[in-house]
C-alpha cells in the first residue's frame, strides 16, 4: 500500500470509530413539520444549546418527517423500537396510542405555574404526564371585520340578509355580532357573502369548509356537531354518532355546500388551502385553528386582509359554546439512544424561559395568565387561548383512546361521502356507527 | 476453480440481497397475512387461518378500489400509448434533426409523482394557482378541478401529463428501429402513408407498443404517490387506489393483516397478468 494511501485508510479508520459517538452525543427530536411549530421549535432548541449548562453530548439536533401521515410513520417507527429519535411530537389524540412506547418524564417545578394544570392535563395518559406540552391547538372563528361592520351598519341590506336566512335555513335571521352568533347565524353570513346566492357579495364565497377526507378536518367540523350537544360515546360507553347533533350538524355543512357558499375544490382542503383562500380576501369568515392566527393576522404575510381580520371563540348552539381541544408536546421515546438527554431538554421546554422562547417564535403555547401578560404585546393571540381552552374547550368521551385517530379517519371518509353527494345521511351515520363500534370496543 | 464455481461464487452475493431485500419481506408478508397483527403485537402475531382474505374479499371497499385502479391502469395507460405514438411520428423529423428536443420531453418523468401531486396542488388551487387564475380572467369561472365528479379527470389527465414522455420515449426508439429500407420499398409499391403507418409501422412497433402499455398498465395501477398527495383517499373514499387502500388499512386502521392479505391478492393478480402478458409478447415475437 502506498504511503498516503495509509494515511487515508488511517484517517478513514479514525473518522469511522469517531462517528457513532457524534452520533449518539446528542438528542435527537421529531418535531411537528413544516409551521410555525417547527420555527418555534427550532428557536427554542437553539436557545437550549446556547445554554452553558448543556454539555456537548446533550446538545439538540431536530428532525422532520413530512406532515403526510405523520402519524403513520411515527407509529410504526415506534412499534419497531426505533432509537432514530430520543424525543418525539405527541398529542393529546394520540397519547394512548403511542404510550406503550414512550417514557413517562418529570417537568419543571415551576410547569404548573407556566402552563397551568387543564393544559399539563393533554399530555397526561391514565394519571401519568408523558409530555410536555409545546402548542394548544383550538378553534378560532376568523373573520373580516370591514364586511361585517358594513352589513351591520347597512340597514338597506337586512331584508335581504333575511330572505337569504329565510330560503336556504328556513329561519328568518338578522345579522348579529360575530360574537354572538349561533352556528345558524354563521351559515347565513356564510349564504349572504357567497357570489352565488347574493350577486352583490364583495367575497366570491362566505365561508371556506376543509374538507378534505383528513382526520384533522374532523376536528375543525366537531365543534359545531358538539354546539348541538353531540359526543361519540356515552357513559355507558354506547356509540351515540347516530344522533340528531350530528345530523343538525351535517344538514348545515351540506346546505352550505349544496348553495356554494364554500370554494367549489373544498374536497381537496385543508388548513393551507383555506388560509389561502381566506386570505385572497374572498372569503368572509372561516373555523380555522387558531395556529393561523399567527399568519393571517400578519399584514406581512397576508397583506389582502390581516389588518381587517379578527378571531373570537366558535359560534355557539342550542347546547352552548365549544372549541375542540388539543395539545401537541413533545415525549420521551423509551427506547432513545439518549434517553436521560431527552428528558432534561423536555423538562427545560417546561420552564417560563423556553414557553415564552417558544411563543415568541410563532408557536402557540397555553399559557398561564402571568406568564402570557409578559407577552402579551407580541402574541395577543395568545391571550384568549388559555381563557378559550377552559371555557369551551372539550374532547370527545374515548377522543384519548388508541382508536381515537382511527374514529377521525373514519368519520372523515364516511362524512365526505354524505357531503359530496356520495351517499345519503343516514348511510354515512350508519356506516360511521358501525365502525366506531368496531374501534372503541 | 471451474468456471460453474466461479459463476456460483461471484452471484452469491446478488443472490443474498435478493433473498434479504426482496425474500424477507415476502415471507413476513405472506405470515403476517394470515395472522391477527397489529401495531401493539407486531412481533408476535396470532395466525388466523384465511380471516384476513376473508375479510377482504367481503369489504366492498376493496372493490372499489381494485375498480378504481384498473380503471385508471387502463385509461392512463391508453392515453400515454396513443399519445406518446401520434408524438412520436409527428416529431420524428424534427427531432432527427434536434436531439436536445428528446431531453426537453422527457422532463415531466424526471418530477416524482409525490411533487407532482403537490405542484398540482398549488397550481389548481382556485386562490393561488395559476390554472384557475387565467380561467377567471379570460372566462369569468373556473370549474372544480377536484372535486367529486371531476377528480377522476383531473388525476387522469396529470397522470397521463407525467407519462406520456415514457411512452413517447420507447416508441419513438422503436420508429427509429424500423429500417428506412422497407419504407423505401413501401414507397415505390405506392404504399400512401396512412397505410404505411398502419400496415407497416404499426406492425413493426407493436412488441414495443404492447411492453409501454403494459408497463404504463402495471404503473397506474398501483398509483399511490400523486394522487395520496392530491386528494387524499378523495371524498368518501373517490380516489382510494388498490394501494392507497392497502395504506390505509395498514396504517389509517392499523388492521395489518387485512392490509397484507389484500397485497398479496394484488400480487397474485399481477403475478397471473403479467405471465399471460408475457406469453402474449412470446407468441408474437414467434
Amino acid at each position: 500500500m502506498r504511503k498516503s494511501n495509509k494515511y487515508l485508510a488511517t484517517a478513514a479508520a479514525a473518522l469511522l470509530a469517531v462517528l457513532p459517538s457524534l452520533a449518539s452525543a446528542e438528542v435527537t427530536v421529531l418535531g411537528w413539520p413544516g409551521g410555525p411549530e417547527e420555527v418555534a421549535l427550532r428557536a427554542a432548541a437553539k436557545l437550549y444549546n446556547s445554554n452553558a449548562d448543556v454539555s456537548e453530548d446533550n446538545k439538540v439536533k431536530l428532525i422532520f418527517f413530512s406532515r403526510d401521515g405523520f402519524y403513520d410513520k411515527l407509529q410504526a417507527d415506534l412499534a419497531a423500537g426505533t432509537d432514530a429519535f430520543d424525543a418525539n411530537l405527541l398529542a393529546t389524540y394520540s397519547i394512548g396510542r403511542y404510550a406503550p412506547y414512550l417514557k413517562p418524564v418529570t417537568l419543571s417545578d415551576n410547569a404548573a405555574e407556566v402552563f397551568g394544570d387543564a393544559v399539563l392535563k393533554t399530555m397526561q395518559f391514565e394519571g401519568q404526564q408523558f409530555g410536555v406540552p409545546t402548542d394548544l391547538s383550538l378553534h378560532f372563528l376568523y373573520y373580516r371585520t370591514d364586511l361585517i361592520q358594513e352589513l351591520l351598519e347597512d340597514a338597506s341590506q337586512h331584508d335581504k340578509y333575511g330572505d337569504i336566512s329565510e330560503e336556504y335555513l328556513g329561519v328568518r335571521l338578522s345579522p348579529k355580532d360575530p360574537d354572538n352568533w349561533s352556528w345558524q347565524d354563521f351559515a347565513a353570513n356564510a349564504l349572504y357573502f357567497t357570489k352565488s346566492v347574493n350577486s352583490d357579495s364583495p367575497t366570491r364565497y362566505g365561508t371556506v369548509l376543509q374538507l378534505k377526507n383528513l382526520l384533522f378536518n374532523m376536528m375543525v367540523f366537531h365543534s359545531l356537531p358538539r354546539a348541538y350537544g353531540a359526543d361519540w360515546m356515552d357513559a355507558d360507553g354506547n356509540i351515540t354518532v347516530d344522533s340528531e347533533a350530528f345530523r343538525e350538524a351535517l344538514g348545515l355543512f351540506k346546505i352550505l355546500v349544496d348553495a356554494g357558499a364554500t370554494p367549489k375544490d373544498s374536497f381537496s382542503y385543508e388548513y393551507a388551502e383555506a388560509n389561502a383562500a381566506f386570505g385572497a380576501g374572498q372569503v368572509a369568515a372561516m373555523m380555522q385553528w387558531n395556529a393561523a392566527a399567527a399568519d393571517l393576522m400578519d399584514a406581512k404575510k397576508t397583506p389582502v386582509t390581516a389588518t381587517v381580520t379578527a378571531t373570537i371563540a366558535p359560534p355557539t348552539g342550542p347546547e352552548g359554546r365549544f372549541t375542540h381541544v388539543h395539545g401537541l408536546g413533545l415525549g420521551v421515546n423509551a427506547s432513545g439512544k439518549n434517553v436521560a438527554g431527552a428528558e432534561a431538554f423536555v423538562q427545560w421546554m417546561s420552564t417560563s424561559e423556553a414557553a415564552t422562547t417558544y411563543a415568541l417564535n410563532g408557536g402557540a403555547p397555553g399559557l398561564s395568565a402571568e406568564v402570557v401578560a409578559g407577552i402579551a404585546s407580541e402574541r395577543p393571540d395568545l391571550v384568549p387561548l388559555g381563557q378559550f381552552a377552559s371555557n369551551y374547550g372539550f374532547v370527545m368521551t374515548g377522543g384519548t383512546s388508541a382508536k381515537a385517530l382511527s374514529v377521525y379517519e373514519l368519520q372523515a371518509k364516511e362524512f365526505t361521502g354524505f357531503l359530496s353527494g356520495g351517499q345519503s345521511l343516514d348511510e354515512a351515520l350508519a356506516k360511521t356507527a358501525t365502525g366506531m363500534a368496531e374501534l372503541l370496543k | 476453480m471451474s468456471p460453474k464455481t466461479e459463476n456460483r461464487i461471484l452471484a452469491t452475493p446478488i443472490v443474498l440481497f435478493l433473498l434479504v431485500m426482496l425474500g424477507f419481506p415476502a415471507v413476513l408478508d405472506i405470515l403476517y397475512s394470515f395472522s391477527e397483527v397489529s401495531f401493539e403485537n407486531l412481533r408476535s402475531p396470532t395466525l388466523n387461518g384465511g380471516k384476513n382474505f376473508i375479510k377482504v374479499v367481503n369489504d366492498p371497499e376493496f372493490w372499489a378500489a381494485s375498480w378504481f385502479s384498473l380503471k385508471f391502469g387502463v385509461a392512463t395507460a391508453l392515453s400515454e400509448c396513443i399519445l406518446g405514438l401520434v408524438l412520436a411520428v409527428y416529431l420524428a423529423p424534427i427531432i432527427r434533426k434536434n436531439n436536445w428536443m428528446i431531453a426537453v420531453l422527457i422532463m415531466p418523468m424526471i418530477i416524482a409523482p409525490a411533487m407532482m401531486g403537490l405542484m398540482y396542488r398549488l397550481v389548481l388551487h382556485e386562490f393561488v394557482g395559476s390554472l384557475p387564475h387565467y380561467l377567471y380572467l379570460w372566462l369569468g369561472d373556473s370549474p372544480a378541478f377536484l372535486s367529486r365528479e371531476n377528480v377522476f379527470l383531473t388525476v387522469f389527465t396529470i397522470e397521463t401529463l407525467q407519462w406520456t414522455p415514457f411512452a413517447f420515449l420507447l416508441i419513438y426508439m422503436a420508429y427509429e428501429a424500423i429500417p428506412s429500407e422497407m419504407r423505401e420499398a413501401a414507397s415505390v409499391d405506392g404504399t400512401r402513408p396512412w397505410r404505411m403507418f398502419w400496415f407497416i409501422e404499426v406492425p413493426q412497433m407493436a412488441p414495443t407498443l404492447a411492453v409501454a402499455f403494459f408497463i404504463r398498465f402495471i404503473d397506474g395501477f398501483r398509483v399511490f404517490d400523486n394522487i395520496f398527495v392530491l386528494t387524499g383517499a378523495g371524498a368518501g373514499g373517490s380516489t382510494t387506489s388498490l394501494s392507497i387502500y392497502i395504506y390505509l388499512s395498514f396504517f389509517r386502521s392499523g388492521d395489518i393483516g387485512k392490509a397484507l392479505a389484500a397485497s398479496v391478492i394484488l400480487f397474485c393478480v399481477a403475478f397471473v397478468i403479467l405471465f399471460f402478458a408475457g406469453r402474449l409478447l412470446r407468441r408474437d415475437r414467434a
